[in-house]
């Protein structure tokens, strides 16, 4: 179970769990994760997205691409998932999880709920996906495009 | 009411902006182009177009009779010092409209201004006086007649390029800006909407996500090996960047000095311009020398090709590769080397930079004192093995992870080269459990 780190007043509070221990996946394995929204009004919220990224991080500008993506918006179906939700997937076979010195590639699953007032606050889980050990650096070489 | 946040989650070495701001300055920015390609649509449609379009479109038409004849002179200073002079052809002309005999000034043809007076004088006599010919003047003013008709499309053209230009490039913009605005990074990705998530970069033929494609490196047969790879030099690179220099430099040079010596033969003496292509003609010799040097060393050598036994390679297996150098001469050694890089390109200020790092080097094997002749090259076998829990090749907009094989010599009379020859690595096959 995690919760959202700055889960204080005003934040809700956004219970992620995950099927496999240590959020270890194999690539192209199945990836089961139940989400639980609390310390909000559900009349206050107007949607919730759950979605399986992978971005990267490090030296270069961020990239982006979303794997798996569900909004709900339907008011019965949106309480139903504040209370809980069921969120499945298949991974792909890569990007792998990489822990590299200038460029990372991270797997997360991110619950975004959106408040009527406009406002929007995400949560935010890591998750690994392969065995591939973290590199070091043997040299640089830095040049203008 | 709050107001989105300036900066967002910190990430690695830098701190993400805020999408709802970064969205309102691309939707602003975009909104200032349109206003200003509207604005400048109308001045130009007022003040240029507008004109033409009421001649064709409202002025009435009448006989002129021609009774004089003239030129207009107009002083222009190009370049600033050197005075040079226009003549347009003009006609006086009497005409009825609305109900009373009005006389005028007008041109026959807005195109028939030349700098050549004597041709502007022969252009008269199409006119002669006492002659008729067809006008058609203003009904909103009288003394306004005109007698040449028609639209110039050209004209039209330039018109709305400047401000059309400006409107589509705003309003996509803008379009793209709204339709992002209140979304989520995820829902604009998933949609498809984002532009590098369109990229074929992430979407691979072979079905792995972000694995760049490796089609152009198994499509040319080894001469033993299974694939004969690509060779990627950063030399050719080098040696492509100094021929367009020298080409682009020696061809502005020559555009100058030609102009240089047409002046000079019509009695015209710049002396600027003349002072600026002695050192420029430094610049352009430099550059014929530097190219033709790092030619010279680039087919000295000697071509180097190198075949693999299998591809695309995976962690963990092992594959042989065949290094062929041709050329002639004595290498005093000649080394293959697997190497994985990682590469990340960024913006600093205005600047885009990319920066590589190598996170692994393994030599695979190396020779010394060898003897390349023209009619026998030399030909070794090296073993790659991949790491078992090696990254595999991957490859995003701005972020990649490339493995390449890479062929460094030092010939004996010739300075060192390397050759680059990229490979793809595939994640292992792993078993779901």
């Amino acid at each position: 179970m995690s919760l959202s780190p700055d889960g204080g007043r005003g934040s809700p509070v956004i219970d992620v769990q995950f099927d496999r221990p240590g959020r270890r996946y194999d690539a192209a394995a199945p990836l089961v994760v139940h989400s639980r929204v609390g310390g909000v009004d559900p009349e206050s919220v107007r949607a919730l997205e759950l979605s399986v990224v992978w971005y990267t991080e490090g030296k270069g500008e961020e990239d982006l691409a979303v794997h798996a993506f569900e909004r709900i918006v339907d008011r019965d179906a949106l309480l139903a998932a504040l209370a809980g939700h069921d969120f499945e997937t298949r991974l792909p076979a890569s990007p792998l999880t990489y822990e590299g010195v200038i460029v990372k590639i991270r797997w997360c699953v991110r619950v975004r709920v959106f408040y009527a007032a406009g406002r929007d606050y995400v949560s935010e889980q890591e998750f690994v996906m392969g065995r591939v050990p973290p590199a070091a650096p043997l040299a640089v070489r830095e040049a203008p495009c | 009411m709050r107001l989105p946040r300036i900066f967002g989650k910190k990430r690695g070495h830098r701190r993400t902006g805020s999408q709802a701001w970064g969205s309102f300055g691309d939707g602003l920015f975009h909104a200032v182009l349109v206003m200003a390609g509207l604005v400048f649509g109308a001045l130009l449609v007022t003040g240029v177009a507008m004109r033409e379009w009421r001649v064709n479109r409202d002025y009435v038409p009448t006989v002129c009779r021609v009774i004089g004849q003239g030129l207009i002179r107009r002083e222009v200073q190009d370049p600033p010092g050197s005075a040079s002079a226009t003549w347009t052809p003009s006609f006086r002309v009497r005409y009825e409209a609305l109900g009373g005999i009005r006389e005028s000034w007008t041109r026959a043809d807005a195109a028939a201004t030349t700098a050549d007076r004597p041709a502007a004088i022969a252009a008269l006599a199409a006119w002669p006086l006492g002659a008729e010919v067809s006008g058609w003047f203003d009904p909103a003013d009288p003394d306004t007649v005109v007698l040449h008709r028609g639209f110039n499309w050209w004209m039209w053209g330039l018109t709305l390029l400047l401000p059309g230009a400006l409107l589509a490039f705003g309003g996509s913009g803008l379009l793209r800006a709204v339709r992002r605005w209140g979304r989520s990074e995820e829902a604009i990705a998933a949609a498809g909407t984002l532009p590098v998530l369109t990229s074929s970069q992430f979407k691979s033929a072979t079905g792995l996500p972000g694995i760049p494609a490796c089609d152009d490196m198994t499509n040319s047969p080894g001469t033993v090996l299974r694939y004969r790879l690509p060779l990627e030099s950063p030399e050719s690179w080098t040696l492509l960047g100094l021929g367009l220099f020298a080409v682009a430099w020696n061809t502005v040079l020559a555009v100058l000095a030609v102009g240089a010596g047409l002046d000079f033969a019509t009695g015209r003496l710049h002396w600027f311009l003349l002072a600026m292509l002695v050192p420029a003609g430094a610049v352009g010799c430099a550059a014929i020398l530097l190219f033709t040097r790092a030619l010279l060393l680039k087919t000295a050598v000697g071509t180097t090709q190198l075949e693999i036994s299998d591809h695309p390679l995976r962690p963990g297996g092992r594959y042989d590769v065949l290094l062929a150098q041709g050329g002639s001469g004595d290498l005093r050694e000649l080394t293959v080397t697997l190497e994985c890089e990682e590469q990340a390109t960024f913006h600093q200020g205005t600047d885009t930079r990319s920066e590589s790092l190598v996170v692994h080097r393994e030599q695979l094997r190396g020779w010394r004192d060898i003897r390349v002749s023209p009619g026998t090259r030399f030909e070794g076998i090296a073993g790659v093995t991949i790491p078992a829990v090696a990254m595999h090749s991957f490859l995003s907009e701005h972020n990649a992870v490339r493995w390449r094989i890479r062929v460094h010599g030092i010939p004996a009379r010739w300075p060192p080269f390397t050759r680059m020859f990229p490979i793809i690595v595939h994640p292992a096959a792993e078993k779901s459990p």
